[in-house]
């Protein structure tokens, strides 16, 4: 019994993880443009499909494929940046969060036509195999993910608050025109921001996706990392993992105690309630900027 | 600004919104145009009218709440969805005349819409249009969960016709009469609402939260005011949405279709309730021509079988979106009202 709820707690504590490396993708190209990206989701997704592009549909063996994979993902996010928010700098950040709204449907559509609407094979980048410890019992590839998580979020960290780019950055965070008049370019930080992000998400599909199926749905899981990102408070990268925690035990429990009660997605909404009520209590997350407004 | 020679000498013509008798001419002919549309063309187009004229409404309210108020508002398909369920049952277990359960709808909707604007209390900014995800979330739950014979569940709830005075509002032609009337009066209601100490006091906050509320405004009001107007409008929408199709279901109101919304509005042009109208048309049609099309592009990509249909829609749709706040961030209406300007300036630049 007491160890069915451990199994349940760890198991959600290392779901909440992956979740934190979705959200991180939300974070890093918010902490480096100041733009809340919608498209997160369908970024997975496109990262999901270039490694199966690569490994199962082109053959190349798994140690080329992948890290081809994720260079591949890197000029995705380059070109996003040089299509859409090249031309948008000095304009509102309204309007560029409107974009990645756009985005969002464009890349569905492009998934689509690129790839189809068909289920494809994920390859097994992770043992299938759960790690057995007495009698819990811990799926491999949220493990490595876990592990995998917590290395992004401190080398993530170490670069925003210690390094000289990191921080320039978080200038252009702070304020477009701000940076702009302090001769940080805007338009570097956003094309790094992007890249940034999309080899994140790369990241995160391979931890998500291994070994299961994929197909353009699987973008869900953009949304569902949501309550992670603000929670933590968006310009927080540590805090991710703090709060991923946080979602990740909460929900990974209410599935297992509460659905059978009530038959059942209690656990998919409860994210969101929480995150709801934490924003009433305060408002910029746990770890967020608290910013003093002037007019 | 007015054509020349046009001059307000009272303050009822400085408030007008129709100033000269043309405009009178020219909106009485459109509406003409509208109310013997159903004699020149076929079922089919009726049938895409009403679409848009539903999502007219919506959008309008999407447009009071998102372009006016500046609260960028992405569950509009939820309040939509709530508003359509009410109607289902209102209709269904209480047999209630849709005179009273369209208004009803309308307002359930502004209730769920006004708790979520509520927390403009607290949040701000882009937090508040992510909780309005949840929005979207919460409903989809409500619905699934719910004992299945409140809601109907996942099967989806069942709605019996309109009936007004023993005649059955259940062919195209007359759900179209349902629509356009609703529709003309939600939209006055709209040009009302955006020009009253209301609308200025959302266009105040849209501009600037911290200078609004030095100026005595009541910012978090306003924006709860927003979400209720918004998805009222939503709401009335939904339940001509549940009139026309006689069934709802919780997956006809998703994400994705609060973003199709969005991306009406930007099309049309943010702040400008005809931009608003123009955009749902354009959308609309556009995604008609497309689904027409779909079966003869499925001939020349055949690997993608029946969803091209969806995949170019998204390809065309997030372009569409993209391209505007690229090229022209202020819509359709703005273009609009700059070649109405030098037409009527003409020969003299300004």
């Amino acid at each position: 019994m007491i160890l069915d709820f451990i199994n349940y707690a760890i198991n959600g504590a290392l779901l909440g993880l992956l979740y934190a490396l979705i959200a991180m993708g939300f974070v890093v190209i918010y902490r480096a443009s100041k733009v809340f990206n919608f498209a997160q989701g369908e970024l997975v997704v496109l990262g999901g499909f270039l490694q199966w592009w690569m490994v199962v549909n082109i053959g190349l063996p798994m140690y080329v494929g992948i890290p081809l994979a994720f260079v591949l993902a890197g000029v995705l996010g380059l070109l996003i940046e040089r299509i859409f928010f090249a031309r948008l700098v000095g304009e509102s950040v309204f309007a560029m969060v409107m974009v990645t709204i756009g985005l969002l449907v464009l890349l569905r559509g492009v998934v689509l036509l690129a790839f189809g609407p068909q289920v494809r094979p994920f390859p097994i980048v992770f043992p299938l195999q759960p790690l057995v410890i007495g009698e819990l019992m811990i799926p491999t590839n949220l493990l490595w993910g876990g592990v995998l998580t917590v290395l992004a979020a401190v080398g993530m960290s170490w670069f925003f608050n210690r390094t000289r780019t990191g921080l320039t950055m978080t200038a252009v965070a702070e304020d477009h025109q701000v940076a702009l008049s302090m001769g940080i370019s805007v338009k570097r930080s956003i094309a790094f921001a992007w890249v940034l992000g999309c080899v994140l998400s790369t990241l995160g599909a391979v931890v998500y996706l291994s070994g299961k199926s994929l197909n353009f749905l699987a973008s869900d899981i953009g949304f569902a990392a949501l309550p992670v990102a603000l929670l933590a408070g968006l310009e927080s990268i540590g805090g991710l993992l703090l709060a991923g925690v946080i979602v990740g035990v909460i929900q990974g429990l209410a599935t297992a105690y509460l659905d059978p009660l009530v038959g059942g997605a209690v656990g998919s909404v409860l994210p969101f309630v929480i995150m709801l009520l934490i924003l009433l209590v305060r408002p910029t997350g746990l770890f967020g900027w608290r910013t003093i407004e002037r007019v | 600004m007015d054509p020349a020679g046009v001059f307000a000498v009272r303050y009822s013509q400085d408030r007008a919104l129709l100033r000269t008798r043309k405009q009178w001419l020219a909106l009485a002919v459109f509406l003409i145009a509208l109310a013997v549309l159903p004699l020149a063309v076929g079922p089919r187009l009726i049938a895409v009218a009403n679409i848009m004229l539903i999502s007219a409404i919506v959008v309008v309210g999407l447009q009071i709440c998102t372009g006016y108020a500046g609260q960028v508002n992405l569950g509009q398909a939820a309040f939509m969805g709530v508003g359509a369920y009410t109607a289902a049952v209102l209709a269904e277990k209480t047999g209630m005349s849709f005179l009273l359960a369209i208004p009803l709808s309308g307002v359930a909707a502004a209730g769920f819409g006004f708790v979520f604007g509520l927390s403009a209390a607290r949040i701000k900014g882009f937090y508040l249009a992510l909780t309005t995800i949840a929005a979207q979330f919460v409903f989809h739950f409500a619905v699934l969960n719910l004992p299945g014979s409140w809601l109907g569940g996942s099967n989806g709830a069942t709605v019996p016709p309109a009936t007004l005075f023993g005649y059955r509002i259940a062919s195209d032609t007359s759900l179209y009469y349902l629509c356009l009337v609703s529709a003309v009066i939600m939209i006055c209601g709209a040009f009302g609402i955006v020009r009253s100490r209301y609308g200025r006091a959302f266009v105040a906050v849209r501009d600037d939260d911290v200078a609004a509320g030095i100026m005595g405004i009541n910012v978090v009001a306003t924006k709860a005011t927003a979400f209720l107007v918004g998805a009222f409008y939503a709401g009335v929408g939904g339940a001509l949405w549940a009139y026309m199709l006689r069934f709802v279901a919780v997956d006809q109101f998703t994400l994705f279709n609060s973003v199709f919304f969005i991306a009406m509005i930007i099309v049309g042009g943010m702040g400008s309730v005809t931009g608003a109208l123009i955009g749902v048309f354009v959308i609309r049609a556009i995604q008609e021509l497309i689904s027409t099309l779909g079966p003869e592009l499925a001939v020349i990509l055949p690997f993608l079988g029946g969803d091209i249909v969806f995949a170019t829609m998204n390809v065309f749709l997030g372009g569409t979106i993209a391209l505007f706040l690229i090229v022209e961030p202020k819509g359709l209406m703005h273009r609009w009202n700059i070649i109405k300007a030098g037409y009527r300036l003409w020969p003299f630049p300004y």
